[in-house]
């Protein structure tokens, strides 16, 4: 069946027109296949996102939070550990863990910063001191401002 | 006989005399003359009439109390049969003086054209409401203009008269013990911020001509400020005190101008609050105070103008303008934006051109020049832009393309064009940088997005005229193969 | 120009297939399918035609889940989010909205040269069930699909819709409850239609569209009533593989560019986000598969003798659609090779009642 399209040359004359056309038809195939695969992959490729820019946050009065703790809060669309030190001071970091992007939590028990995932761990510098991690816990700058604090995203 | 008859004519003669005399005794006022025997408070009326402008049109004690002025017997005299009343009660005394005050032919009676409406305009006013122990209205005729010693209002010694009228109002008005009875909330100190005005000063020396508490508030037709009848309303003030200050042959006698009326109405403020109704305009008071009312010093008219425009006056206290308006005796605001006529203002009064009030005091390549010429600029781009940005994204809405979301945020542009407006005041060109450059940014993304909604239009009909060829040629290209192949199969069976 | 010794890799290909498969068979059987070649061919087109769109369809379809959110409160934000900013997001909605509307009509023109053809008449009656099955699937497809975008038009046409099915006796209230997940037109309504659209409708259609194929090329493609008599020299045939495929082909590869045409020029409308407790537009109206239904619905008076009119309208399309549907079964002169002019005389009739219906139900209101 197949052999039918791609016939042997024994119509010598008709050789240049016949491969003619058939070039034409593959091209032309081609090139079809190429009009309808281009858009669908296209289509698939998600389309960016709009983005609020955050550049700080206010997360409420210096005590709002307890000493000894810690909470997770959104800076835009990212995850941000805030802790509250046995000192009253408080410092600020991603959340998002080092080793296999889960999110950290505080625990009063270690005084430090724990991944559940892996049994990560880090000290209150943001330093990974314990477990899988590979990395320290990018740091957020924290000012107090007239009573209420505000986690800005800190210059690199 | 003939003595008798001598007698009797005497005698005749003698009554007739004395009866005459005492006719002219008995056409005097007999009240006056019993009572001025008598002590206090019965003598008191007595003597105060004589002053009284009723008595010298001739109107008798019985004009007001009843009776019968005539008789000297106070049987008769004070005679409930003869209409006497007495002292009227404190709750309908009034209704004694409207006997004749709301009755025009009465007046007429006596040669006067004073108006009859008087009463008319008392009944609706906030001082006809009862006491708050109700004995009576709170301010009835006699309170105000007394009574047996009642002058007429252009006498000096009238207690209505110009200059003595504050006094009479301060005498309820400043005893806050009195008011607090009728209105805690209302002040009592318009006496003392009167004598601190202008108007206060010059009324103190005498001058009968300046305005005082009747003059704004009006006399009889008193309503509560907040009343939309009250002469003091709000939209009512700017032609209340027009009434002397755009009278140029009074306002002459004191050098001012005359034209301050005028300018106002002509003005976004006197638009607002006169044609539109926005009660959030300033009035005369706004800006000079109304009992105290003095034109604001020309280091203050900034603090003045920004009780309301804070924004601009924060902004112009920190500027190099401040300073050198000040030392200059420029009047801060008014130097630009003039005091009366404050017309809204646009881009051409900022910049280097003819029209521009920068111009006023600078001058080619001084520093404030500079700024002003880049203040111009950085302002007229981003208002063509946004024109031209709305232009493109109109035309993508019409190709069918969706461009609401950049048209969305070209919104901004406009509270970003005011606020950079407000920022000028500072006269520096970081901060007015500061403000303006979010706008370019908005631009700069919405312009893209209808750029691209426009290219994808034709982008689209681009894309489907190349892929309608592709397919015009396939079927072209099979329609010969289909043919080639057939007549091979019938030139084989 | 080919080495006898070394195979081309087409040759090679087939060989390893043949082996574990034994192709030779049914390339055999494949040689011998064959189209009648006279002047009705062109109708046989039709329901390949239908085929390449439901093909469109399901991959349209697929692209679409991926960002489609069949929620009462994104439902129709995706759908403004694909038409907008996904890239050709556009293109795909618009051939997926237009391809179900060309596909639906060419079912029925497909079903309709079928009836006018006789092909429905032994052996090939389950063919003929099956068809009408798809073809009842299709409409389903069609009315589930379009409350998808959650717009006005849509929840109106769907409430419409439901609450018909619901005059039906007994079992219609039942029935509406079913429909909508509860007694209004609500976000339960729109996941029940997401699940049938993408779900339930799929696997049924899959199975019959199966069926009616094996059915098709195990008995062939029908050939007209008139041919019985013919001697064989005098009936022509296209021989299906490669020269009916190619016609085929070249006419699939004009309709997917139709469909590119309409995107472009005709975009799909989205129109307002429905709200439930706004008042039904002006001149609601069903998609035009629907309208000749409804517009008959509208023509029918309250009440006839003791029924509702609806009710009556209901049940006479109901008892229609069941003759329609068993013609194999009642059409008895066609297969004793007579001419059964009554069967011409209903289909025209029914076509007929079906387009002037259409049109009256556009321009009126």
């Amino acid at each position: 069946m197949i052999d039918k399209i791609y016939s042997s040359n024994n119509e010598g004359g008709k050789t240049k027109r016949r491969d003619f056309l058939g070039i034409l038809l593959s091209g032309g195939f081609l090139a079809w296949l190429i009009a309808l695969i281009y858009p669908v992959f296209k289509y698939l490729e998600p389309p960016p996102v709009e983005e609020a820019k955050v550049t700080s946050v206010k997360i409420g009065a210096v005590e709002d939070m307890a000493k000894d703790s810690g909470k997770i809060i959104k800076f835009g669309n990212k995850p941000v550990i805030v802790i509250r030190k046995k000192t009253g001071n408080y410092v600020a970091f991603s959340a998002v863990c080092t080793h296999l992007d889960c999110i950290v939590q505080y625990r009063k028990d270690y005084g430090q910063i724990y991944c559940a995932c892996h049994n990560g761990k880090y000290d209150l510098n943001g330093k990974n001191v314990s477990g899988p991690p590979p990395a320290p816990l990018t740091p957020y700058a924290v000012k107090i401002v007239k009573d209420e604090v505000i986690i800005h995203a800190k210059e690199a | 006989m003939q003595k008798l008859l001598s007698n009797i004519l005497t005698v005749l003669l003698l009554s007739t005399f004395s009866s005459l005399l005492f006719a002219q005794t008995e056409t005097q006022d007999q009240c006056i003359t019993c009572h001025k025997e008598l002590d206090d408070e019965l003598l008191l009326p007595a003597k105060k009439y004589v002053t009284d402008v009723h008595y010298s049109k001739h109107i008798p004690c019985s004009g007001c109390h009843g009776g019968d002025s005539k008789s000297d017997d106070m049987d008769i005299a004070m005679s409930k049969e003869n209409g006497f009343i007495g002292v009227p009660d404190r709750s309908v005394r009034y209704e004694v003086c409207i006997k004749c005050h709301a009755n025009k032919e009465a007046m007429k009676i006596y040669g006067s054209n004073l108006p009859v409406n008087q009463f008319e305009n008392l009944k609706n006013s906030v001082h006809f409401q009862p006491t708050y122990n109700n004995v009576g209205p709170i301010a009835d005729c006699v309170t105000c203009h007394s009574v047996h010693d009642i002058k007429q209002v252009d006498n000096p010694k009238s207690t209505v008269y110009p200059t003595k009228i504050v006094s009479l109002c301060g005498s309820c008005h400043s005893n806050a013990n009195f008011m607090k009875n009728y209105n805690p909330a209302l002040p009592v100190d318009q006496v003392v911020k009167y004598k601190t005005s202008i108007h206060g000063k010059m009324n103190l020396k005498g001058d009968p001509n300046v305005a005082e508490c009747a003059s704004c508030h009006g006399s009889h037709d008193i309503f509560a400020v907040k009343d939309s009848r009250s002469h003091v309303y709000k939209t009512n003030i700017p032609e209340v005190c027009s009434r002397c200050h755009s009278d140029s042959k009074l306002m002459s006698k004191y050098n001012l101008p005359s034209d301050q009326y005028s300018s106002y109405v002509k003005s976004v403020h006197g638009v607002a609050l006169l044609e539109k109704g926005d009660l959030s305009s300033p009035s005369c008071n706004d800006c000079h105070g109304n009992h105290g009312a003095i034109p604001p010093g020309v280091e203050s008219i900034s603090k003045v103008c920004g009780n309301c425009h804070v924004l601009n006056m924060e902004l112009f206290e920190q500027s190099p303008h401040k300073k050198a308006f000040d030392e200059n005796d420029f009047p801060e605001c008014e130097t630009c934006h003039d005091n009366h006529d404050v017309v809204h203002p646009t881009d051409a009064m900022v910049g280097i051109q003819e029209s521009s009030v920068c111009m006023n005091c600078h001058s080619n390549d001084d520093k404030g020049y500079i700024v002003a010429k880049n203040i111009k600029v950085l302002l007229d781009s981003l208002t063509t832009e946004d024109t031209e940005t709305k232009k493109i994204l109109d035309e993508a809405t019409q190709k069918g393309m969706d461009v609401s979301d950049a048209e969305f945020s070209l919104k901004d542009v406009r509270q970003i064009l005011i606020q950079s407006r407000t920022s000028i005041h500072a006269f520096n060109m970081n901060k007015f940088k500061e403000a303006i450059t979010p706008g370019f940014k908005i631009i700069g993304k919405s312009k893209k997005a209808g750029v691209d909604a426009i290219d994808d239009y034709y982008f689209r009909r681009e894309g489907l005229s190349i892929a309608t060829l592709i397919v015009t040629i396939l079927v072209i290209g099979l329609y010969f193969k289909i043919r080639k192949m057939e007549k091979k199969k019938n030139q084989k069976t | 120009m080919k080495n006898s010794n070394k195979k081309t890799i087409k040759e090679r290909t087939y060989s390893w297939l043949d082996e574990r498969f034994n192709l030779s068979g049914l390339i055999e059987f494949a040689k011998k399918k064959s189209v009648p070649k006279y002047r009705e061919t062109i109708w046989y087109y039709f329901g390949g035609v239908a085929l390449l769109l439901f093909i469109v369809q399901v991959i349209t379809g697929i692209l679409l889940l991926m960002y489609y959110q069949g929620t009462e409160n994104s439902a129709y934000e995706s759908v403004k989010f694909i038409s907008t900013k996904v890239s050709f997001g556009w293109l795909i909605r618009s051939v997926h909205s237009w391809s179900a509307n060309l596909m639906i009509l060419s079912a029925f023109i497909h079903m309709f040269s079928v009836y006018f053809l006789k092909a429905f008449r032994k052996p090939r009656e389950l063919t003929w069930y099956t068809g009408f099955g798809l073809l009842v699937m299709a409409m389903a497809f069609g009315f589930s699909g379009y409350l998808l975008p959650w717009n006005e038009l849509a929840f109106f046409a769907t409430k419409v819709g439901t609450d018909i099915a619901g005059q039906l006796p007994l079992i219609g209230k039942p029935i509406l409850e079913l429909l909508r997940g509860g007694e209004d037109v609500t976000g339960a309504t729109l996941s029940r239609f997401f699940g049938f659209h993408v779900a339930v409708f799929p696997g049924i259609f899959t199975i019959l569209l199966a069926l009616h194929l094996i059915f098709i090329q195990r008995q062939g493609i029908a050939e007209p009533e008139d041919w019985k008599d013919l001697p064989d020299n005098e009936k022509k045939y296209i021989p299906f593989f490669p020269n009916f495929t190619m016609r085929e082909l070249l006419i699939w590869l004009i309709v997917i560019n139709v469909l590119a045409i309409l995107a472009v020029f005709f975009p799909w409308e989205l129109g307002t986000k429905a709200d439930p407790f706004a008042s039904a537009p002006v001149g609601i109206k069903p998609e035009w598969y629907f309208m000749f239904m409804f517009q008959s619905l509208k023509f029918l008076p309250a009440e006839i003798l003791f029924l509702t009119g609806e009710f009556v309208g209901i049940a006479a399309f109901g008892i229609a659609g069941i003759l329609w549907f068993l013609v194999p079964f009642w059409d008895r002169r066609t297969p004793k090779g007579k001419r059964n002019t009554i069967i011409n005389y209903i289909g025209i009739f029914a076509v007929i009642f079906i387009i002037v219906l259409t049109i009256l139900g556009f321009i009126l209101d």
